[in-house]
């Protein structure tokens, strides 16, 4: 549904986009994730024709995002990472003027109105002025508003940022929502460990350059090399570190909320060779759970380096 | 709906319109319009009268009417001239400020529809203030001295007037990223096509041929300020000397008597140079770029071609993604890493 294929992006001398690349096909929920300046509005800006690339290719649907611009809007929903409101103009009015924009024919508006204010929870502030809306709600607001011509594809630059938790939690109800309603989403954020719950797929960049991509499971595993093991006992937990550290196989053992966290080197047979070797010094293991290295890890490596 | 139509009345007309008319600045600038104009013409008429009832006056009602209508007509395109800028010059750059430019661009409106919209909500106020004033203006035939043609002719010219301050408004509107230069850089525009080419043809007057029969006209940039064509709806007569230089060249021995070129033809006399402006009435133009037109028709044309340079000026910088571009393109990618 979405391909970008070495798209760049140069700024005088500054290279905003080097040669980015990634598919998302439909109906997936892609996460694009990277430090503030790594090129994530520029992508999502050249994906909603507002940006012409230095090089590359774009398309959404086969649509060509710089010369079939008109095609590209009538499939995007682009929520970019500001409000956009109109003072002096109700919540019903501004989604109306924006359903006209899009060429809804007028009898069907209030009804596309009145369904998408349900969508986001609005209803009842319909008459409401929307520049005297909540930030949460203004968000809503938003996105409701990318969505008044039924696009096949969401663009939404930082759809949490400044959010509070209930507000995070609703707007990730509502994405949720939309996926299941046949939605291809890509979805720029900070907020890690939601992107985890809720994207499909996943791509890291930073300075520009996309640093992995692919389903969220397969960048955690190939970004976190070292597996994690958490590991409760009922005793003494010195002596299950001293059992633990000499081993070949562990690289790292440390203590995290009460727990032993060992990082090691191997497969799921090492895994049951440590729990063997604690068993067998007397250690009274009640739990042994290997851990997701999680998303956070495989960002600040995929960061922190040239992965390539 | 047809393309024309869709051109016409496009969603942001009527956007503009409801949130326009619900601040009370509309309602502000309406009422100020109103009473200034009112005003104006109620002191002009209050001078005129006591100098009616002085004794020796010898003006007639005629005189006073177009005095009246005059002064009504060219404090109207000043008032227009302060309040047109102040309606386009932030009409695309305060949706830049309030970052909704981008929410538009990603819609099926085409730049030209968005810059229509802006331009004809703008407008639509523009006309809303000239109704208002016709009652005002239907003083002057109380007096005399003016025909509906004459009040439609200036009101065209105000328009006219007032839509090319809108165009140029709204084209540095897209220029700039913030609406105070835009605003500024509109104001200063305004003043430069009022006055400034009203003082060109005082600074810059055409030369008069001594060797022509026909009363030269002013140069053709002075009739992009509407004073003039304004001056001569009302008295009916072009205005004396303006824009025309005559040397002593101009005025030539002829056989004994001093001819010099007068509305087309020639005018001597054997006792000394003849007062050519005593003879030049009549709001034609003998000659020129114009020639054979009248002075408003021709500051008509002169504005409506601003506006179509402002336009397309406008149009072509306004999309985010440009087929031209004002700087030079940087072309060459980085290689892949």
């Amino acid at each position: 549904m979405i391909a970008v294929q070495d798209l760049t992006k140069v700024y005088g001398k500054r290279v905003a986009l080097d040669h980015v690349s990634f598919e998302v096909p439909e109906r997936e929920i892609f996460g694009f994730v990277g430090p503030n300046g790594a090129g994530k509005t520029t992508t999502l800006r050249i994906l909603a024709a507002l940006l012409e690339p230095t090089d590359g290719k774009a398309y959404i649907g086969g649509a060509d995002v710089t010369k079939e611009r008109e095609k590209v809007h009538t499939r995007i929903g682009y929520m970019p990472d500001f409000f956009g409101v109109y003072d002096q103009l109700t919540l019903g009015e501004y989604l109306d003027f924006y359903a006209a924009c899009y060429r809804q024919p007028k009898a069907r508006r209030q009804k596309i109105v009145d369904d998408l204010l349900a969508l986001v929870g609005m209803s009842e502030r319909k008459n409401e002025l929307v520049d005297t809306l909540s930030r949460g709600l203004k968000q809503r607001a938003c996105l409701a508003r990318a969505l008044v011509h039924d696009p096949a594809v969401l663009l939404l630059d930082e759809p949490a940022s400044g959010l509070d938790p209930r507000a995070r939690v609703e707007m990730r109800e509502v994405l949720k929502e939309l996926q299941g309603m046949g939605k291809t989403i890509i979805i720029s954020s900070h907020i890690l460990p939601e992107l985890t719950e809720l994207c499909t797929m996943i791509g890291i960049i930073d300075h520009g350059r996309m640093r992995a991509t692919g389903s969220v499971r397969d960048v955690i595993a190939r970004l976190t090399s070292g597996r994690r093991l958490r590991i409760s006992v009922l005793d003494d937990k010195d002596a299950a570190i001293e059992v633990l550290t000499p081993l070949a196989s562990v690289r790292h053992v440390e203590t995290v909320n009460g727990s032993i966290e060992a990082e090691y080197e191997g497969d799921e047979k090492t895994a049951s060779d440590i729990l063997f070797a604690l068993t067998g010094a007397g250690v009274r293991v009640s739990s042994f759970t290997p851990v997701d290295g999680g998303l956070e890890d495989a960002f600040l490596k995929a960061t922190s380096e040239d992965v390539g | 709906m047809n393309p024309v139509a869709r051109a016409l009345w496009n969603p942001i007309v009527a956007k503009e319109y409801r949130t326009r008319m619900r601040t009370w600045r509309s309602l502000f600038a309406i009422t100020l319009y109103v009473v200034l104009l009112g005003g104006l013409g109620w002191a002009v008429f209050a001078a005129m009268t006591g100098n009616a009832l002085g004794i020796g006056s010898s003006g007639s009602g005629t005189n006073y009417g177009q005095f009246l209508f005059m002064f009504l007509i060219i404090f109207q395109v000043a008032l227009l001239g302060f309040i047109t800028p102040a309606l386009t010059s932030g009409a695309i750059s305060s949706e830049r400020e309030r970052q909704t430019l981008d929410l538009l661009f990603v819609t099926p409106l085409a730049p030209f529809s968005i810059i229509w919209g802006k331009l004809l909500a703008s407008m639509s106020f523009v006309v809303l203030l000239l109704v208002l004033s016709i009652p005002l203006f239907s003083l002057v035939f109380l007096l005399g001295g003016i025909e509906l043609d004459q009040v439609a002719y200036a009101f065209a010219v105000s328009g006219a007037t007032a839509l090319t301050l809108g165009f140029v408004g709204i084209a540095f509107s897209c220029l700039f990223r913030r609406t105070l230069p835009a605003t500024v850089a509109a104001y200063g525009a305004a003043f430069v096509l009022l006055l400034g080419s009203y003082v060109y043809g005082y600074l810059f007057p055409t030369d008069a041929d001594p060797t022509s029969t026909v009363v030269p006209a002013p140069p053709a940039v002075t009739l992009v300020s509407p004073v003039i064509p304004l001056v001569t709806i009302a008295t009916n007569q072009s205005v004396a000397g303006y824009g025309i230089r005559y040397s002593q060249d101009a005025i030539f021995k002829s056989g004994g008597g001093y001819c010099t070129p007068i509305n087309g033809g020639t005018m001597c006399s054997s006792t000394g140079p003849v007062n050519q402006f005593a003879f030049n009435t009549g709001t034609t133009m003998r000659s020129g770029l114009f020639n054979g037109w009248q002075y408003w028709q021709a500051s008509i044309v002169m504005q409506l071609m601003i506006c179509a340079v402002a336009l397309i000026f406008s149009a072509l910088i306004l999309p985010p993604v440009r087929r031209f571009h004002l700087r030079r393109r940087r072309l060459a990618a980085p290689a892949p890493a």
